[in-house]
C-alpha cells in the first residue's frame, strides 16, 4: 500500500505541491486566527505563526521528500533538474559527452572487431571440441603441396585417419575450389564468381549445422562425388534474395552443372572467420574441379602425393588432444608415408599437432601482432578518455562547493544532492554511451570491410557493456568527491573559504593532466612512425610504371591440355592487342605486387646454390613483358611472341641475379637451370623492380616465357593504356565472352591499386593511429584547457594583486603559459621511455624506419608543446586582461 | 525541540495524540502536544509535516480533508490499525529508553 502511494505520488507531483502548500498555509491561518483571538495585531500575529512554524520554503521540500522517499519519486524531477543543469553548462556537457562517446565508442569498435577475428569460436555445435591437424614442419620430403603448407594434408592421409573412431569422433576434410573465387553461372546468366570449397561428407553433421532450406549433404554425396553444391546462408540472401524455388535448380560451376539441394543454417560462413564461404560441394573427382583449381596438373584422387586438403577434427569424448594424437600416430606416419618411400635420415619426419578452432586460423600470425598493438592504442585512448571525464567533474563539481554547502545550510538533504550528482552523470554517461554506440557502428562496419568479414559482425553488446560501466563507475566517483568534502566540512567554514586555494587539488589536477600529456606524446609517437613507413611504401621506387596498366586473372575452364591453353592465352592476347585504347598486353603468372611469388634454388651453368645462398624468385611471363611494365632493358632481349614451347629455351634475368650469381661477366648465353633437363639461356637482363609487395628487398629473378614453364592455368592479364586503363574493362570483357561465355574477368583492377592494396593495411593503420592521436591531442587540449581555465577563474584574485603591484600583462601571460608548458614538458619526460618501449614493440609494422626515429620523437614534442600553448593562450589571454580592481572587489 | 534529533520521540508524540485525540489536524496536533506537556515540549511547528507525511507514507496514519470548526479546509490525520502497533513498540522502547536513563542517574 505504502509502496503503491509512492508510485502513485509519482504521476501526482503537481497535485501534491499545491496540496502540501495548501495544509502549510491552513495551519499557518489557523494559528494566526487563534493570535488574533488571543488579542495581537494582525501584523504581530502573522509574524509570531511564522516564527513558530520555521522555514515554509524548506519545510515544504523536507515534505514533498517524505512522499517522495526513495527516491523513485523525485527521478524525473531530478532529471530536469540535472538536463536545466547542464544546458546551462554547455561547453562542459558537450566534451564530456564527447569525450565519453569517443572513448566507449573506440574500445567498443575495435575489442568487437578482435573479439570476433582472434577470440570468437566457430558458430558450430561444441566448438570446444574442434581442432585443426597442422604439420608444422610442413610434408615429408618429396611431397608436394598446395595452400598453407603447415596446414595441407593428402586424401590417403585423410582416408587413413578418419578410420580411427577413437580418437576423433568426426574428421573433415575440406579445400577450396580455387585460390580465390570459382567462376558460377545460373542459367543463361553472366559468369560470375564465389567462393567454393569441395567438402568431405561429413562436413555439415560432423560441425552439427543443419539445413536453413532442403538438405546439406552428407556421406553418400561424397561416395558418388555428388554433382551437388549447398549454399550458404549469405550467398543465398545475397544472391537469391532468399527465394526458396532455388532449390533443385542447376548452378553451372566453371561450366560443371551442379544441382542446388539445399541452403545451411543461418549465420554459418564456414569454418574461416576471416572468409565467408558461398557453396560446398562434395569432393569431386573430375579434375577441373580439383582444390586449388587444379594447379600443376595434380589430381586429387590421382596424386597420392599431393598434400592439398585442410583436416578438421571433433574429439572423441573423454580424450584429450595429446591421447588423440599418440592414438593416430602410428597410422597417421604409415599413411604418409605410403607411396613415398621410408624417411631418410637426413630428413625429418613429419610431425602432426592439434590447434583449436578459433578463429586466429584464417588471419595467421601476419595480423595478429599489429591487431594487439592497435588494441593497446585504444585503450591509451580510452585512458585518456575517461582521466578526462574525471578532470572534467572534478573541476566542475569542486566549482561548485560553495554552491552545495549553500544548499546544505538551506536545509537540503544529503540524499537530495546526492542524488542530484547521480543523475547528472548519469545523464552524461548515458549519453555518452548512446552517441559511443552510434560511432561503434560505424566503425565496426569499417574495421569488418578491412578484415574483409562479410557476415555477422557487429558491435558486441558485452564490450559496450564494460566499456559503459567502466565510464558509469569513473563518472560517479569523480562526481562525488565533492560531496564527500562537503558533508565532511562544516558548512559555514566551506562558506567562509575563498574561492582561492586549493593548491593540493590542482596539483593532483597537473599530475593527472601530465598522464594524459605522457599518453597523448606516446600515441603522437606511434602515429608519426606509422605515418613515415605509409610515406616509404608510397615513395619506394618499384622500378616500373604501373599508371597506365590493367590487370585481371583468368582461367581457362574447358581446355585440359597445356597445348590447348597456350592456345587460348595466344588468342586472348591478339584480341586483347586488337582492341583500341591497347597500346600492349602480356600476362604473367603471379599477380605483380599481390604477394605471390615462385621460388626455387639456382642452378648456373651446372653449379648449384641452395636457397639459403641465393634465394631465386622467379614469374612465368608472356611476351613483351618488360615492355608492357615498362621496366628497363639493361642487356640483350625481352620475351617474344616467338618464344614458344619449342624454340629453344630462354629466360631474362635481373639486375640482382647478374650480381650475385654472374659477377665480372657479360650474362648473356649463360644457362639457368640442370644442363640435363634442357636449361634455359639467358637472353636478356632487366633492371630490379619489385615483385611480391613493395617492402621486399631486391632479390635475383628470373622471368620464364610462361609457354617454356610448370604453370597453374591462372594467368594474369597486363593491359598497358593510352587512357584511363579501367575504361577498357567492358570491351576488355567482350573480347573474352567471345571466346567463352563462361568466363569471368577474376579481380580486374589497375596495377597501381594492386600495389596499394599490398600496404593497405599499413595505410589504415597509421589512419588509425593519425585518428587516435588527433583525438588523444583534442582531449588533452581540453583538459589543459579546462584546467587553466580554472586555475586561472579561481587565481583571478591573486593575478589582481599581482596587476596591482606592478605585474605587466605580458608577464601574467606569460606565467598561464608556462603553468602550461610546464605540465606538457612533464608529460614529455614521462611519455619519451614510453614511446621508445611502444616503438620497440612497433619494430616489425615499420618499413625503412628505425623504431627510435628521432623525427617521429621531434614531431611528437612540437605537436605536445603546441597543443599546450594552444590550450593555454585562451586562458593565459583572460588572465592577462584581468581588471585588477574588479577582481579584489569580486573577493 | 531540536530539528533532527529525537525524530523518534516525534513520531511517538503524534501517534500517542492520535490515539487519545482520534482525527487531528497538523495544528491541532501541535496544540496537544503544547497542551499535554504543559508546554515543555516546543515543537518547531512546520517540522511536523515531514514527519506526518513519512508516517502516512509509511502506513501509520491516513489522512482526509475537512472542514475545521471555523469553516477552514485542513486536512486531518487519524491511526491505522499499523500505527496502533507501532505506537505500542514505540512506547516500550521509550519505557526502556526512560528506565536505562534513570537507572544511569540513579547510579552514583
Amino acid at each position: 500500500m505504502a509502496m503503491f502511494n509512492r508510485i502513485r505520488n509519482l504521476f501526482r507531483r503537481a497535485h501534491m505541491d499545491a496540496e502540501i502548500a495548501a495544509e502549510l498555509q491552513a495551519h499557518l491561518e489557523m494559528r494566526t486566527d487563534d493570535n488574533l483571538a488571543a488579542g495581537m495585531g494582525r501584523e504581530e500575529a502573522r509574524r509570531d505563526a511564522l516564527r513558530r512554524f520555521g522555514n515554509p520554503a524548506v519545510l515544504k521540500e523536507r515534505t514533498s521528500a517524505a512522499d517522495a522517499v526513495l527516491a523513485l519519486a523525485g527521478l524525473w524531477f531530478d532529471i530536469r533538474y540535472a538536463l536545466r543543469r547542464l544546458l546551462k553548462a554547455p561547453v562542459f556537457a558537450a566534451t564530456t559527452i564527447v569525450t565519453l562517446a569517443l572513448g566507449i565508442g573506440a574500445t567498443t569498435a575495435i575489442f568487437s572487431t578482435m573479439n570476433a577475428v582472434l577470440l570468437r569460436l566457430l558458430p558450430v555445435s561444441n566448438p570446444a571440441e574442434l581442432f585443426y591437424l597442422h604439420v608444422p614442419d610442413g610434408q615429408p620430403y618429396g611431397a608436394h603441396s598446395t595452400g598453407d603448407s603447415e596446414t595441407s594434408f593428402s586424401l590417403p592421409v585423410f582416408e587413413a585417419l578418419r578410420q580411427d573412431r577413437r580418437a576423433f569422433s568426426d574428421l573433415i576434410a575440406f579445400a577450396p575450389l580455387a585460390w580465390d573465387k570459382v567462376p558460377v553461372r545460373f542459367g543463361e546468366g553472366a559468369p560470375e564468381q564465389a567462393l567454393g570449397e569441395m567438402t568431405s561428407g561429413n562436413f555439415f553433421s560432423g560441425l552439427g549445422i543443419t539445413p536453413r532450406l532442403g538438405r546439406v549433404f552428407a556421406m553418400p554425396d561424397e561416395g558418388q562425388n555428388a554433382p551437388v553444391v549447398v549454399l550458404s546462408y549469405g550467398y543465398w540472401t545475397r544472391r537469391f534474395s532468399r527465394n526458396p524455388a532455388v532449390v533443385g535448380q542447376a548452378i553451372y560451376i566453371k561450366g560443371i552443372p551442379f544441382t542446388v539441394v539445399g541452403v545451411a543454417a543461418e549465420g554459418f560462413t564456414g569454418v574461416d572467420p576471416g572468409d565467408s564461404t558461398d557453396l560446398w560441394i562434395p569432393l569431386q573427382r573430375r579434375s577441373e574441379l580439383d582444390p586449388w583449381g587444379n594447379p600443376l596438373n595434380h589430381t586429387l584422387y590421382g596424386s597420392p602425393d599431393w598434400w592439398c586438403l585442410r583436416l578438421l577434427a571433433r574429439l572423441a569424448p573423454d580424450v584429450s588432444p595429446q591421447q588423440a594424437l599418440a592414438e593416430v600416430a602410428p597410422t597417421f606416419q604409415a599413411a604418409a608415408y605410403a607411396t613415398l618411400g621410408a624417411p631418410d635420415a637426413a630428413h625429418p619426419r613429419v610431425k602432426m599437432t592439434m590447434v583449436p578452432a578459433k578463429g586466429l586460423q584464417g588471419l595467421g600470425d601476419y595480423d595478429r601482432q599489429p591487431v594487439m598493438i592497435l588494441m593497446a592504442l585504444v585503450t591509451l585512448v580510452l585512458a585518456i578518455a575517461c582521466s578526462n571525464v574525471a578532470m572534467l567533474l572534478v573541476a566542475r563539481n569542486a566549482a561548485r562547493r560553495r554552491d552545495f554547502s549553500l544548499r546544505m545550510a538551506l536545509g537540503a538533504g544529503r540524499a537530495t544532492l546526492l542524488r542530484q550528482l547521480l543523475v547528472e552523470s548519469g545523464l552524461l554517461v548515458l549519453s555518452g554511451a548512446v552517441l559511443g554506440w552510434l560511432f561503434a557502428l560505424s566503425a565496426t562496419s569499417g574495421l569488418a570491410r578491412w578484415f574483409h568479414i562479410a557476415t555477422g559482425l557487429a558491435p558486441d553488446r558485452a564490450v559496450l557493456l564494460f566499456t559503459s560501466i567502466v565510464s558509469v563507475l569513473i563518472a560517479t566517483i569523480f562526481a562525488l568527491a565533492p560531496l564527500r568534502t562537503v558533508t565532511h566540512a562544516p558548512v559555514a567554514a566551506a562558506l567562509r573559504v575563498s574561492t582561492s586555494t586549493g593548491y593540493r587539488n590542482s596539483r593532483a589536477g597537473g599530475a593527472a593532466l601530465s598522464l594524459q600529456v605522457a599518453l597523448c606524446f606516446t600515441l603522437l609517437t606511434a602515429s608519426g612512425l606509422l605515418l613515415r613507413t605509409l610515406l616509404n611504401y608510397q615513395h619506394t621506387r618499384l622500378g616500373m610504371r604501373t599508371q597506365g596498366l590493367l590487370v585481371f586473372g583468368i582461367t581457362p575452364q574447358k581446355e585440359t591440355t597445356d597445348d590447348a591453353r597456350f592456345r587460348f592465352y595466344r588468342e586472348l592476347l591478339d584480341r586483347l592487342r586488337a582492341l583500341p585504347g591497347v597500346e600492349s598486353a602480356t600476362m604473367v603468372g603471379n599477380r605483380i605486387g599481390s604477394g605471390w611469388s615462385n621460388n626455387d634454388e639456382p642452378i648456373v651453368d651446372g653449379v648449384p646454390y641452395s636457397f639459403d645462398q641465393v634465394p631465386l624468385r622467379s614469374n612465368n611471363v608472356g611476351p613483351d613483358f618488360l615492355h608492357v611494365f615498362g621496366i628497363p632493358l639493361l642487356e640483350g632481349r625481352d620475351i617474344l611472341d616467338s618464344d614458344t614451347p619449342t624454340s629453344p629455351r630462354v629466360v631474362v634475368v635481373n639486375e640482382t641475379f647478374v650480381k650475385r650469381l654472374l659477377p665480372h661477366t657479360n650474362p648473356i648465353g649463360h644457362r639457368l637451370g640442370d644442363l640435363k633437363d634442357r636449361p634455359y639461356t639467358i637472353v636478356g637482363v632487366a633492371a630490379d623492380s619489385k615483385y611480391r609487395s613493395v617492402d621486399e628487398a631486391p632479390r635475383a629473378m628470373a622471368y620464364y616465357p610462361y609457354t617454356q614453364n610448370d604453370f597453374r592455368p591462372t594467368m594474369q592479364v597486363e593491359l598497358r593504356s593510352w587512357g584511363d586503363p579501367l575504361a577498357l574493362l567492358s570491351s576488355v570483357e567482350q573480347a573474352v565472352h567471345q571466346i567463352d561465355p563462361d568466363l569471368p574477368l577474376e579481380k580486374p583492377m589497375t596495377q597501381s591499386a594492386v600495389f596499394e592494396d599490398s600496404y593497405a593495411q599499413q595505410r589504415l593503420f597509421s589512419r588509425l593511429a593519425m585518428f587516435f592521436a588527433l583525438l588523444a591531442a583534442l582531449l588533452v587540449a581540453i583538459g589543459l584547457y579546462g584546467t587553466l581555465s580554472y586555475r586561472v577563474g579561481r587565481r583571478s584574485a591573486e593575478i589582481g594583486i599581482r596587476m596591482a603591484l606592478g605585474a605587466r600583462p605580458g608577464q601574467v601571460l606569460y606565467s598561464v603559459l608556462r603553468d602550461s608548458v610546464g605540465i606538457a614538458c612533464i608529460g614529455i619526460a614521462g611519455g619519451v621511455p614510453l614511446s621508445l618501449l611502444t616503438g620497440h614493440f612497433m619494430g616489425s609494422m615499420l618499413y625503412q624506419l628505425q623504431p627510435y626515429d628521432a623525427s617521429s620523437l621531434g614531431a611528437a614534442v612540437a605537436g605536445i608543446i603546441a597543443i599546450s600553448l594552444a590550450a593555454g593562450f585562451i586562458p593565459a589571454r583572460r588572465a592577462a586582461s584581468i581588471d585588477p580592481m574588479q577582481a579584489l572587489r569580486t573577493e | 525541540m531540536a530539528r533532527n534529533d529525537l525524530q523518534g520521540s516525534l513520531d511517538l508524540l503524534v501517534l500517542k495524540t492520535l490515539s487519545q485525540r482520534g482525527r487531528l489536524h497538523g495544528y491541532g496536533i501541535v496544540l496537544h502536544i503544547q497542551r499535554a506537556s504543559d508546554e515543555l515540549l516546543q515543537v518547531e511547528e512546520g517540522s511536523l509535516y515531514p514527519a506526518l507525511h513519512r508516517m502516512e507514507q509509511s502506513g501509520w496514519i491516513s489522512s482526509d480533508w475537512a472542514l475545521t470548526e471555523t469553516n477552514r479546509k485542513a486536512k486531518y490525520y487519524r491511526l491505522t490499525a499499523g500505527g496502533r502497533r507501532q505506537l505500542q513498540e514505540a512506547e516500550q522502547s521509550f519505557d526502556q529508553l526512560v528506565k536505562g536513563v534513570r537507572a544511569m542517574f540513579r547510579y552514583a
